[in-house]
């Protein structure tokens, strides 16, 4: 089954992330696919993300297609403008891409080209409403197309941002925009997440939570002081803390084992999108431990 | 008003070092308040170049450096000055350096400044960038706050996910300018308006270069 046709079955899934390397040794990047491949219903491709210049995410995702892995293009608007969006797009189609995750994308500034000329020319929800376009034969300029494109299309959503208000408005115009599923930044209040997921669930959207793994104390103080919309509560950062050094990854593991148990049984979400950042190899450790594999 | 800011000095002097006389032409509009082009800056000018070995033949602020007619007349008094100058160093805006470049095809003309953008004077010499000139005004549908200027990424429909309490992800010295617009939209009792509009992408074609405009055709 695709990844379209499992989360829209109701089933619990589960992706994870592969950043493609700066540079063209595809070494590790391969590796980490074929230890995923079988274990998660899809992988995505970030989009030379924190604005690091890298590999593009349509090659990444080729050579998932390639290597028999169902991939998420990350499309971001930093980069291109309408007509190099919406060429990418077709591309990736007939390249046998056929999900995409619509960002604004993380500005120039985050990123190691800081004198570069940052687009946005659209931003995610203009994204969204653009590939809705191209799945009904039609660009952005209202032209007709030859051959349509059927992207399963979502977006991402920051559940923990404050202000929260504005959020959930962008939210909502992103389903407005057509976006099918979301992946959320990363969470660890379950209990404020389920606040989120309440008006979630008024939508017609799949929702997968997002999940970073921690792996130490110092981790979690550097999300919490370093990225927009993360908060680890204080009870975990004691957990890693109480674990000691040489147990801290595996308490973290053990933390996001847990959530993603949480969140099956209790039906809160349609799925996790697990963000190892680095560390791959632990995402089937994880599954196994949360009763997934 | 535009805002300029001084070009560095010495740079300055070193691209104009094959040049021996001067003329400073100033302006009493924009580049008088940001403190880069009115008396006492054309002043100072005067005094780094005879500094440097340099003659000034005569300096002038202009009423306003960007109206090429009234400066061309303005500057009929300088008739002598103007001629004994091998180089004239206009100590405004892009605008203001581009009429003398008009006025006078057979002299050089440098600038003194760097032009930045468009801005608010909120306190004396304290300028803030609000509009960004675009063509296409959008200022209606977002509670009077541009997006397009005040969001790092100019984008169209709400915070992105760099929000940091209620700053930018860029810099926590900026305010997010979609915080900013819910705040004031719902000070204006339009939340839901907040909440349904969805702006299409900008016509940047409004805003392609070089931009003209004949008001008079208007007038018709």
């Amino acid at each position: 089954m695709s990844f379209r046709e499992t989360l829209e079955s109701g089933k619990f899934v589960v992706t994870a992330e592969v950043g493609p390397p700066k540079g063209t040794d595809i070494k590790q990047m391969t590796h980490d696919m074929e230890l995923l491949k079988g274990k998660v219903d899809a992988l995505n491709v970030t989009d030379n993300q924190s604005a690091v210049m890298r590999i593009c995410s349509i090659a990444g995702c080729k050579l998932l297609v390639e290597h028999g892995i169902e991939p998420i293009l990350q499309m971001t608007c930093r980069d291109r403008n309408r007509i190099g969006l919406q060429s990418d797009l077709l591309g990736a189609y007939v390249l046998g891409i056929k999900n995409v995750l619509c960002m604004t994308g993380d500005h120039v500034l985050a990123g190691d080209h800081k004198d570069a000329k940052p687009v946005y020319d659209l931003e995610s929800v203009q994204l969204l409403k653009t590939v809705d376009g191209l799945n009904h034969g039609r660009d952005l300029a209202g032209n007709e197309m030859q051959g349509a494109t059927d992207f399963y299309f979502g977006a991402v959503v920051t559940p923990e941002a404050n202000p929260l208000e504005p959020q959930l408005a962008k939210f909502h115009k992103k389903i407005k925009a057509g976006a099918k599923f979301f992946q959320t930044q990363a969470i660890y209040d379950i209990e404020k997440f389920k606040g989120f997921m309440q008006v979630a669930r008024e939508y017609p959207v799949k929702v997968l939570a997002g999940l970073v793994i921690l792996k130490s104390v110092g981790m979690a103080n550097f999300l919490n002081k370093n990225v927009p919309g993360i908060r680890v509560p204080q009870e975990f950062i004691d957990e890693l803390k109480a674990a000691g050094k040489e147990k801290a990854l595996e308490t973290g593991m053990d933390i996001a084992a847990r959530h993603i148990r949480q969140l099956k049984e209790e039906n809160i979400c349609d799925g996790v999108h697990i963000m190892a950042i680095g560390m791959e190899d632990k995402v089937p450790v994880i599954m196994q431990k949360a009763g997934l594999l | 008003m535009i805002i300029t800011e001084k070009k560095d000095r010495a740079k300055l002097l070193e691209t104009v070092k094959d040049y021996k006389s001067f003329f400073l032409l100033g302006c009493s509009e924009c580049a008088t308040l940001c403190g880069t082009g009115g008396e006492p800056e054309l002043k100072e000018m005067k005094e780094l170049l005879e500094a440097n070995g340099k003659t000034v033949t005569g300096t002038f602020v202009a009423k306003t450096g960007c109206q090429v007619l009234g400066t061309k007349v303005e500057l009929k008094g300088h008739k002598e000055a103007l001629e004994a100058t091998d180089c004239i160093i206009v100590m405004s805006c892009g605008a203001g350096t581009q009429s003398a470049v008009e006025i006078f095809p057979q002299i050089a003309v440098y600038p003194a400044n760097n032009s930045a953008f468009l801005g608010n004077m909120t306190r004396l010499q304290m300028f803030d960038e609000r509009c960004s000139l675009c063509g296409d005004c959008i200022l209606d549908q977002t509670g009077g706050i541009c997006p397009v200027t005040a969001c790092p990424k100019g984008i169209l429909n709400g915070p992105c996910g760099g929000t940091n309490d209620g700053n930018c992800e860029i810099s926590p010295d900026i305010k997010c300018a979609w915080v900013r617009i819910y705040e004031r939209m719902g000070k204006l009792g339009k939340t839901v308006e907040f909440k349904e509009m969805v702006l299409e992408p900008k016509r940047w074609s409004a805003s392609i270069k070089p931009r003209r405009v004949n008001a008079r055709e208007e007038k018709k």
